[in-house]
């Protein structure tokens, strides 16, 4: 039998553990996004008819985006959203990371290289904001459908079945939130604040603290 | 020498000293092996929340058809690389094959597949004469240009061969990365090329308990 000073020794140190555990997970210290998957490996090219793999986008955050310059309202929404991210990008701290932008056409057919450089044209797309797609149609599912998970089907019209949608990926190619069903306001408060937050992570992310953000990542401290 | 000493009250405490150094020496070796265990696993990988399984494909061994989906239960290394690889293939490879060796009876828990990202050169015969000489347990397989892309795709494997000069033939640059799969089926760590055998080892054990 225990003697009551080993009781209430031990009662306690249960009661200290049970409560650390709990101001993390309710107080959320740190809060990470999750590392979803893993992004797809992949060679586009982009409006200038250069290259662009998902090598060189590594180091760097990149918000993708699914569309095709034919595509009927609503879908400029889609263009419209990465403007709303890229104005308001200065609103987080970054970390001094890079954040770059880029948007996959599901319609290689329409969607020659002079096609996109002269949409980018028309939105003022800046050099962080690729337009890239590519002839091989297999290559485009594999990397659409299957690595960003991301439906689209052309109509007898022409036209394409496609559910919008973003996808943003840290430097580790890792996707790390994805965004579904909605367009303009909502995801756009969502996904500037998500991307201050991978900033920090990268940032603050190292020595001791790293046990602290495994942690989160664990105990599901993810910012909605 | 000092007064303490000499009082009345040492007695008792060199009485107590066997005692104390016993408790000393316990706590020490309590410190030395079981705070090591306490400390939570810190991966060398990065660690992948997936809550579904990994892309499945299947392609060719030597031995015939080979899926990610037969080795449910075990661990599965995936490798993506070729036969003519100069010298980061064979550097991963054997850098696993340590690492099995250290983890001792429970490698056989863990299974290593080599993706050929050079399809064209690589014949299953070929790659399992590759792939063996790290490792006789270790599996190569093999497909048409568009299967091995599709396979490669959701594992952020990018690769494109290129000319070198002076090389004979071609080389093919390659994400170097090794993919570890769980024993459900889902991706849950991703080790950068050049972790080396020891943290590998660790990795790998952590996972396989």
């Amino acid at each position: 039998m225990l003697s009551r000073g080993w009781k209430v020794g031990l009662i306690s140190f249960a009661a200290v553990v049970f409560l650390a555990v709990g101001a993390f997970v309710v107080f959320q210290p740190v809060q990470v996004l999750p590392r979803v998957r893993l992004a797809p490996g992949f060679t586009l090219t982009d409006q200038s008819g250069e290259s662009l793999t998902s090598e060189d986008l590594r180091g760097k955050f990149v918000l993708y985006s699914f569309t095709y310059t034919h595509c009927p309202p609503p879908c400029g929404d889609i263009d419209a959203t990465i403007q709303a991210v890229q104005s308001r990008l200065p609103e987080v701290e970054l970390y001094g990371n890079q954040v770059e932008f880029v948007t996959i056409s599901v319609d290689p057919d329409r969607d020659t290289p002079e096609v996109l450089a002269a949409h980018a044209a028309d939105l003022e797309a800046g050099p962080d904001w690729r337009f890239v797609t590519t002839d091989n149609p297999g290559a485009l599912k594999d990397i659409v459908g299957g690595g960003f998970r991301t439906f689209y089907e052309q109509q007898d019209d022409g036209t394409f079945l496609l559910d919008p949608g973003f996808v943003l990926v840290d430097g580790y190619g890792v996707i790390r939130n994805e965004y579904r069903y909605q367009t303009v306001s909502p995801d756009v408060d969502r996904i500037v604040r998500h991307i201050g937050v991978i900033a920090e992570e990268v940032e603050k992310s190292t020595g001791a603290a790293t046990l602290a953000y495994e942690a989160a990542h664990l105990f599901l401290c993810y910012s909605p | 020498m000092t007064d303490l000493q000499e009082s009345p009250r040492s007695k008792p405490v060199g009485r107590l000293l066997p005692v104390v150094l016993g408790i000393t020496v316990v706590l020490a070796l309590f410190a030395w092996l079981v705070l090591p265990r306490l400390r939570p696993h810190q991966f060398s990988g990065t660690v992948l929340q997936s809550e579904v399984p990994a892309a499945d494909f299947t392609l060719t061994s030597a031995n015939g058809p080979v899926s990610l989906s037969d080795y449910r239960g075990k661990l599965v290394v995936l490798y993506f690389g070729y036969t003519f690889c100069p010298d980061v293939c064979p550097t991963t490879l054997s850098d696993v094959n340590r690492a099995l060796a250290q983890i001792g009876d429970e490698a056989e828990d863990v299974q290593l597949i080599m993706i050929s990202v050079d399809p064209a050169r690589d014949d299953p015969a070929k790659l399992a004469e590759y792939v063996e000489f790290f490792n006789p347990t270790f599996v190569g397989v093999t497909g048409t240009d568009d299967e091995v892309r599709s396979a490669a795709t959701p594992f952020g494997i990018w690769y494109e061969a290129h000319d070198e000069e002076g090389a004979s033939g071609y080389l093919v640059d390659h994400v170097a990365t090794l993919n570890v799969i769980d024993r459900e089926g889902r991706l849950k760590l991703v080790i950068g090329y050049g972790t080396g055998a020891d943290a590998i080892a660790a990795d790998l054990e952590y996972m396989l308990r």
